[in-house]
């Protein structure tokens, strides 16, 4: 009876370390095809391994970094890509969150620059008034003076 | 009017925001995209697993061919290969079935194939190499490739004998559409 899991398999070997950044930087930036999220540099699973068996390969073969991303795109589509690019509706995903703190800090700086006009209106003490009117207290004052 | 302004750019805002959580809740996350259907099939030479002898994609250019990518530590390649077997015996006259191990050793391999049946060549793929120049996003995984070399689809997950034979019509009609359009 064989495993539940892949046998293990190291790496191929690691190139030269200029081109083995490369190599990592590149893995990085690619999601593995089995995980949760996870790049293939950082996943342990064997598809990942693999995965990152090719970029090697690809990088040894002198291809340019657009190029080895290219071949990733075609096969597992921009699902493959940890960053989404920076182009058409993905800039949503981009600059809406910046876009989100730039209009809070609007409203807050708005709120910030007319406090008296609003705050001094509306919080008229509310309590003293109607005690100074309340005859009962007005006797027991006298009574106390 | 500038209170609508902003009333409406904070519509807009969250109109934009809630169409991509619908995208995104309206996809399976674990769905791996396939982007090769349509495309030529990637070439590959590997050494098969009983004979030792290499089998490329090229020598069965004209015949529709089947490639499943399986593991013996793979569970569901256990219950999918009977299918397969079945498959390469009744529909052997019409398409070339082609098994890829993926990520074990041949010890295991050989064994799970003896247990359950080789009748059809099993090829070795070192280093999954094929296996990620083909997009395969774990085991088992069956593609289908018409006469012409060209991928038309894959089917992830143990195939059924319903949907392999339905595969196997659709690269029988392919092949001969591409017959009879060639003069």
């Amino acid at each position: 009876m064989t495993g539940q899991y892949a046998p293990q398999q190291a790496g191929s070997d690691p190139l030269a370390p200029a081109l083995e950044a490369r190599v990592q930087k590149l893995g990085k930036e690619l999601r593995c095809a089995v995980c949760q999220g996870v790049s293939i540099a950082d996943s342990p699973a064997s598809m990942a391994r693999a995965q990152l068996d090719m970029v090697r390969e690809l990088v040894s073969q002198g291809k340019s970094d657009q190029e080895i991303i290219d071949y990733f795109v075609a096969r597992y589509g921009e699902w493959v890509l940890l960053e989404p690019t920076r182009e058409g509706f993905n800039w949503l995903v981009w600059l809406g969150p910046l876009l989100l703190v730039a209009g809070g800090a609007f409203v807050i700086l708005r709120q910030i620059k007319q406090p008296p006009a609003s705050a001094g209106a509306t919080p008229a003490p509310p309590t003293p008034a109607p005690e100074a009117e309340d005859p009962y207290l007005q006797a027991v004052r006298r009574e106390l003076e | 009017m500038k209170r609508w302004g902003i009333t409406l750019s904070a519509v807009a805002l969250c109109g934009a925001l809630l169409y991509v959580l619908l995208q995104g809740f309206g996809r399976n996350p674990h769905e791996v995209p396939f982007m090769l259907s349509g495309k030529p099939a990637p070439s590959f030479t590997l050494r098969a697993l009983d004979s030792g002898k290499a089998v490329s994609l090229e020598q069965f250019r004209g015949r529709p061919v089947v490639i499943n990518f399986w593991a013996s530590w793979c569970g569901p390649c256990r219950m999918e290969h009977p299918v397969l077997e079945w498959g390469a015996r009744e529909f052997g006259g019409q398409a070339q079935f082609l098994g890829i191990v993926f990520e074990d050793t041949e010890d295991n391999a050989r064994q799970f194939l003896q247990q359950l049946g080789a009748s059809f060549p099993q090829l070795i793929d070192p280093r999954s190499r094929v296996s990620v120049d083909y997009g395969v996003a774990g085991v088992p995984e069956t593609y289908f490739v018409d006469a012409n070399g060209v991928i038309l689809g894959k089917h992830v997950g143990p195939i059924d004998p319903q949907s392999l034979a339905n595969r196997i019509r659709e690269l029988s009609a392919s092949g001969t559409a591409a017959t009879t359009a060639r003069p």
